[in-house]
């Protein structure tokens, strides 16, 4: 099968320094793919330059098999790439359910005029988006569903997370990008996440996953891959990664470090 | 209840104000008066265009003036040089100072933050200034005179009371489309702008897109607001445009409040209200307008209807979700 993403030699640079370089790696339709390595590894800039936050300063990005960099991060949302933030992104004074709305909208086809005028086709239109909003707010089970009016700054740090991963969804994403959605989650909060996503995955919905919990990352990856100081240093299957022994030595310091 | 129902009795409050409106020059008998509420119009007119950009979208545009400006010499062009009827020339007006948002728009929304927001000004300047050199077509500083007043469909309006009734229908119409407007997709999309650019673009929305359409709405309103107050004064010059008038907007807009529909009006009220009803303190009475506004800045910040949901609907008879807590879902630590 085509690979939905094609990552090909993609660099990024500041100034002298290589954020990412020469990184090349495909996803294939409904793959869980985990993006894993030491902080400042590179890996949140990846994610900024697959959804066209900041572009790459070389290599191509390929999604359904047309070049998407040089895309705005809009264009390339509406091609079908979804993703949430490391620090959560949400649109405070906005209530919980407008949040998602959001995420949807796009679809809608309203203008200004008929939407002055509340024609029955803007009624229909949003009604439809609603029942679509509480539907992907039903995945999460009753942590966001009873709080539809409430302002997203009212909610607590899980289910803010939980609220942004709601309203990436509600694009439909044919990609949908995960950055840490497990950070500061009890475990039992995390359990929930994993659960989330192999019901995803279930769906068919292709992720990639930046994740440092190990324990997350060994159970929902069907493939890993590994950066480190802006390089692609191993990818692979969960079990083969966990043995490797370029990524120990990148994650625990390598031997040859010590006297 | 049936929820055609509950939808009207929501709306009772909005209604009987809307009633009470309605019946008041029956009261009011006295011009000066009328004359007040009609200002209390126009200038809810203009804060409430404002809003869309100040407000919701989060841009601040100090310049807002320059559309109404453009919005007035536009009528009295059309209706005296161009002979347009006047319900024509004041929807004309409402586009020709939409076209110039698009003009200004498109080029600054490029700049970010502060720098578009001295662009604004600096437009504001320019129309003024052009109002008042270009002789030839605006008659400069002597202003344009004799504007006739409103015919609409054979009907003169002439009185105070007239006035009044045209002023309260362009306000309402305005509160209703901006209500729906807002309500749909397009106010989601510039409120998830004010509150995170990124993430709204994330979000897929085009922000440049939907930044550029609220400046061509804002000016459109302003416009016809303009198109109004020509028509009522009958006597229009470049002065009624300068940048002071951008500023009181802005003073509306923190008195009463932005990002909601009632925080405009209530600024524009009582800001058209404090120097007539001060008047016998002659000059000193502008001390209680600038008083008024530095106690609201220390007492409540963001103005009397603060960013947060007001509106006129009866809240009893909203919708309920139904909430169904089936594991004691609100007891469980990480929802606190």
């Amino acid at each position: 099968m085509a690979p939905l993403l094609e990552i090909t030699g993609v660099t990024r640079t500041f100034g002298g320094l290589f954020a990412l370089s020469e990184v090349s790696f495909d996803i294939h339709p409904g793959e869980i793919v985990s993006l894993i390595g030491p902080n400042g590894a590179g890996k949140t800039t990846l994610f900024n330059c697959i959804t066209g936050t900041l572009p790459p300063s070389s290599g191509s990005i390929r999604f359904k098999g047309t070049d998407i960099v040089g895309k705005k991060p809009h264009e390339i949302t509406r091609k079908g790439i979804g993703r949430t933030f490391q620090h959560v992104r949400l649109f405070n004074r906005m209530t919980i359910l407008k949040n998602v709305m959001v995420g949807a909208d796009y679809n809608g086809s309203a203008g200004i005029l008929s939407a002055m005028f509340r024609l029955p086709r803007v009624r229909r239109e949003e009604a439809a988006n609603r029942a679509h909003c509480l539907e992907i707010l039903g995945l999460f089970g009753e942590r966001l569903l009873p709080r539809l009016d409430q302002h997203a700054d009212m909610l607590s740090y899980a289910n803010r997370r939980r609220l942004e991963i709601a309203r990436a969804l509600a694009a439909s994403p044919s990609l949908l990008l995960l950055d840490e959605p497990t950070a500061g989650m009890n475990p039992a909060e995390t359990q929930g996440i994993v659960e989330l996503i192999h019901q995803l995955r279930d769906q068919g919905q292709t992720i990639l996953i930046i994740e440092h919990k190990m324990k997350v990352v060994m159970t929902v990856s069907d493939r890993i891959v590994v950066l480190d100081h802006g390089e692609k240093i191993a990818e692979g299957p969960p079990r083969e990664i966990a043995r490797d022994e370029t990524v120990i030595e990148a994650y625990m310091g390598g031997r040859k470090y010590r006297a | 209840m049936h929820r055609v129902q509950r939808e009207f009795l929501a709306h009772i409050p909005a209604l009987a104000i809307l009633l009470v409106l309605t019946a008041l020059p029956l009261v009011v008998t006295n011009t000066y008066h009328l004359q007040v509420l009609i200002f209390v119009g126009i200038y809810s007119l203009l804060a409430l265009s404002l809003n869309l950009l100040n407000g919701y979208i989060g841009l601040l545009s100090i310049g807002h003036a320059a559309f109404y400006g453009i919005g007035a010499y536009a009528s009295a062009k059309f209706t005296m040089e161009m002979k347009i009827p006047f319900l024509a020339a004041m929807l004309g007006s409402g586009l020709t100072a939409g076209a110039f948002g698009y003009l200004i728009a498109k080029p600054t929304l490029r700049l970010s933050g502060i720098y578009m927001t001295l662009a604004t000004l600096g437009f504001n300047l320019i129309i003024w200034l052009i109002l008042l050199n270009w002789m030839d077509f605006t008659n400069g500083p002597l202003g344009i005179m004799s504007i006739p007043p409103p015919r609409i469909f054979g009907y003169m309006i002439d009185t105070r009371a007239g006035y009044y009734y045209l002023i309260l229908f362009l306000v309402v119409a305005t509160l209703l489309s901006m209500h729906c407007l807002l309500d749909s997709r397009f106010g989601r999309a510039l409120t998830a702008i004010r509150e995170d650019e990124t993430a709204a673009e994330t979000a897929g929305v085009n922000t440049t897109r939907y930044k550029i359409q609220a400046f061509v709405l804002a000016a459109f309103y302003a416009g016809i607001a303009g198109s109004f107050y020509a028509h009522f004064i009958s006597y229009i010059s470049p002065d009624s445009f300068y940048i002071f008038e951008s500023f009181i907007l802005l003073a509306m807009l923190a008195l009463g409040g932005q990002g909601n529909l009632l925080g405009p009006v209530a600024g524009a009220a009582i800001l058209v209200l404090i120097p007539e009803v001060f008047r016998f303190l002659q000059e000193y009475r502008m001390f209680i307008y600038g008083g008024v506004l530095i106690l609201m800045m220390l007492v409540r910040r963001e103005g009397l209807f603060g960013r947060d949901r007001y509106s006129l609907r009866w809240r009893r008879f909203d919708e309920k979700e139904t909430v169904v807590y089936e594991r004691g879902d609100k007891f469980l630590p990480s929802d606190h």
